[in-house]
């Protein structure tokens, strides 16, 4: 697990920011005469074209792709669940915003739960050579 | 020399600095230093770029490195100058090196394999020219087996390889197809930023 302050709030920082960011994009976008379907792919398309150019432009602070891949899952999965709450009901701008940034957040750790399960695999096959 | 590849990387040169000089090299430091300190001998470092990797290099080598962008060579001369060490630049193609068979000791990459055009070809090109048991030592991102990673990397090539790297290659089964032995991949990040090592045989 990444133990660098820097590197730790950058990347705390990126994905709920994204996230919220992806979020409000959504909300304004999508609203309840959307089919749930619909609202789900659009909303995960616009979380990409949202988190896209934010990963591209923190990678210059945060790293490559520690930064890219999890920002990018933070935009893709704050669209979908924001466009399905959207096309369910209205959303507030401050609701979005904060489910965003939690999304944001799960996204985040669910990277580095992947990364640490990648490296303690590894780390397992070594000790056995 | 395969021109269309010279231009795309003298092309990038004004912004590589600003996009990989800081976050990503701070980041990836640890990992550098540590496969870098494996230098020894006499080593070829393969697509040098602006210089970024030779902060990490331990003083006191002797090492050749090339570039297929001579714009890129300029940006690394200044480093290149302070290295504490012999560090030869060339502007040379990976697919035309003029380097006598089994003439390095140790040949080291970073970020290099995915951008080279023939990667299989240009690894056969690494193996001549090392010397039989000579290793390799490689600095890589790659594709990715986990969803939805593997899926982005692969959506995000198409436009990234017009511009830079291509994000979704196999590089160790590359390693493996060119005949190094002995492949070991360590992790850096995920499944998609790795340390990759192996052996010419002999």
């Amino acid at each position: 697990m990444e133990r660098r302050l820097y590197f730790l709030i950058g990347d705390l920082v990126s994905n709920t920011g994204v996230g919220a960011a992806a979020a409000l994009t959504v909300a304004l976008c999508v609203n309840e005469a959307w089919p749930m379907p619909l609202g789900m792919v659009v909303g995960m398309l616009a979380g990409d074209v949202v988190a896209l150019p934010a990963a591209v432009g923190l990678s210059i602070l945060f790293g490559a792709m520690e930064l890219m891949l999890p920002v990018m899952l933070s935009g893709m999965l704050t669209g979908m669940v924001v466009g399905m709450r959207a096309a369910s009901g209205p959303v507030s701008p401050a609701a979005a915003a904060a489910l965003g940034a939690a999304l944001g957040l799960a996204a985040l750790a669910a990277t580095y739960g992947l990364n640490a399960y990648v490296l303690a695999k590894y780390r397992r096959e070594e000790a056995r050579r | 020399m395969d021109l269309e590849t010279q231009r795309k990387w003298d092309g990038a040169v004004a912004g590589y600095d600003l996009m990989n000089g800081f976050g990503p090299e701070r980041r990836w430091a640890p990992w550098k230093r540590r496969l870098f300190s494996a230098m020894d001998g006499n080593i070829l470092f393969l697509a040098i770029g602006t210089g970024q990797d030779i902060q990490f290099f331990p003083p006191g080598q002797h090492i050749t490195a090339i570039d297929i962008s001579p714009r890129m060579l300029e940006q690394a001369r200044p480093r290149a100058d302070r290295y504490d060490g012999a560090l030869e630049l060339r502007h040379l193609d990976v697919h035309d090196l003029d380097y006598p068979d089994a003439t390095f000791d140790q040949v080291f990459t970073s970020c290099t394999f995915c951008s080279v055009p023939r990667p299989v070809d240009g690894l056969r090109r690494l193996a001549r020219v090392l010397k039989p048991g000579g290793t390799i030592g490689m600095f890589e991102h790659t594709g990715s087996r986990f969803f939805p990673f593997g899926l982005m990397l692969d959506l995000m090539t198409p436009l990234t390889r017009r511009f830079g790297p291509e994000l979704n290659r196999d590089t160790p089964a590359n390693v493996q197809r060119a005949g190094f032995v002995n492949l070991s991949v360590e992790p850096v990040y995920l499944d998609v930023v790795k340390i990759i090592r192996a052996r010419r045989p002999g």
